[in-house]
């Protein structure tokens, strides 16, 4: 009888994962439960309902550059030749974030011969972190070989990383969603400041000073993990561009927001204006420090 | 014998999980397509209970960090076998800035654009008319830079 009851739960547990084999591309391999993995401190769903949700996308930096009109650069992205290197969840976290905001970056200036590379890299350090089964590689690499399909692809990968985030929210390893964040914010910062070296401009210059509210926004999301020693020292980090950010001033101006209705579409224009103030030194200093933070963050 | 059972019934209870993500998962891609010619930002997938007579309607709650000078594009779908009628809202603090639904004219909206003007924190709520019990899913998308 017990025999008959194994067969049972082996043949059950085979139609359990044809169940859920229906997806695309997902992972053939065992994965390791993350009840078991539990390298994440909980955090209780009234406080999830209250993270603040893209604080940093691999799209609006990268758009804004490509709408000024700069040439694309490979200097100013993260060489993927350090993958091998990265080996424990923190460094895999932090820089699947790195690779995502470059990602980005190629999606925007149409570079699908490197576009590979980088998906290969996200795609290792999505693995190393046990969310390897959200990142569709065999779909997102069939369309970039083709340039026709980059809006699939920028949507296909920006839809895997929202759904490695959620998932790792859900399983209570918030604290590497944190550092995926962190990741894509320090390069989209990284990418516009390198920017501004070499082309500057007013818009890019806002842009660069208002990144003052979303570090304080990304500081609060990894204060709750100081317990930790390495998320400590990525605040030590963090907070030597905080007090640059500090100077730089951004101030209101209020105004009744404006709706237009067209076509059964309603567009909402904002009339409360943020005005930000940064001074060219401001700047160098924030330029300056930024290398600095960037290039130990993915050497952490 | 016990144990084998409960390991049992969690395989046959966990299936149907896998089949609510896919079908979610392919009303976040469609819903995402029928944005027009944007680029997808992120999705709310909201499923909600029937509110309590008398009582505020169930709503769901995000908070999004938007940056000055772009323009986004918020839309909601609700599934096909949703009960109520899936309708998003736009705030800033206590403002709101739009919703796809008017409940005073009836009118309803496919999408809304929102030139943001000042980079801070604003909520989507999602909530379904009437306060009906139902699942859907906002989409929110980049247009372009102002």
């Amino acid at each position: 009888m017990p025999k008959a009851i194994v067969y049972l739960f082996v043949a059950l547990a085979f139609a359990a994962t044809s169940c859920k084999s229906g997806g695309k591309g997902q992972d053939e391999s065992i994965e390791i439960p993350d009840s078991v993995l539990n390298e994440g401190l909980e955090i209780s769903e009234e406080v999830m309902q209250n993270i603040v949700q893209n604080i940093s996308s691999p799209v609006e930096m990268a758009s804004l550059i490509k709408e000024l009109g700069v040439p694309y650069s490979n200097k100013y992205i993260s060489s993927t030749d350090r993958v091998g290197n990265l080996t424990t969840s923190f460094q895999q976290s932090m820089n699947l974030g790195v690779y995502a905001a470059d990602l980005g970056y190629l999606n925007m200036y149409n570079k699908t011969s490197a576009v590979v590379d980088y998906l290969t890299a996200i795609k290792t350090l999505a693995d190393g972190i046990k969310v390897g089964q959200f990142f569709d590689f065999t779909t997102l690499k069939r369309l970039a070989t083709n340039s026709k399909n980059l809006d699939s692809l920028m949507q296909i990968s920006v839809q895997s990383f929202n759904q490695m985030d959620k998932y790792l929210h859900s399983n209570k390893r918030s604290n590497l969603s944190a550092l995926m964040v962190t990741g894509v914010w320090i390069e989209g910062l990284y990418l516009g400041t390198q920017v501004y070296k070499i082309t500057p401009s007013k818009k890019l210059a806002e842009r660069i000073g208002d990144q003052k509210l979303t570090l304080e926004q990304l500081m609060l999301v990894l204060e709750k993990y100081t317990q930790d020693k390495q998320y400590e020292k990525l605040l030590v980090e963090l907070r030597t561009l905080k007090d640059l950010f500090k100077d730089v001033t951004i101030r209101y101006e209020k105004g009744e927001p404006q709706m237009i209705e067209e076509d059964g579409m309603l567009t909402i224009v904002q009339n409360d204006i943020s005005i930000i103030e940064i001074t060219p030194e401001q700047l160098t200093s924030i330029i300056e420090a930024t290398e600095i933070v960037r290039n130990r963050l993915i050497s952490f | 014998m016990k144990k084998y059972i409960t390991i049992i019934a969690i395989f046959i209870l966990t299936c149907p999980v896998f089949t609510y993500a896919q079908d979610i998962s392919q009303l976040a891609a469609q819903c995402a397509a029928n944005a027009g010619d944007v680029m997808y930002l992120k999705d709310f997938v909201v499923k909600l209970e029937e509110g309590v007579p008398g009582g505020a309607p169930p709503v769901a709650r995000f908070a999004l960090l938007l940056s000055k000078g772009v323009v986004y594009r918020f839309s909601v779908c609700s599934a096909p076998n949703s009960e109520g009628e899936a309708v998003l809202q736009l705030f800033d603090m206590n403002t709101m800035m739009g919703s796809t639904y008017n409940s005073t004219t009836g009118t309803e909206y496919t999408r809304i654009d929102f030139k943001c003007q000042k980079t801070g924190v604003y909520h989507v709520f999602i909530s379904f008319k009437e306060g009906k019990a139902g699942e859907g899913v906002g989409i929110m998308s980049y247009v372009k830079k102002l």
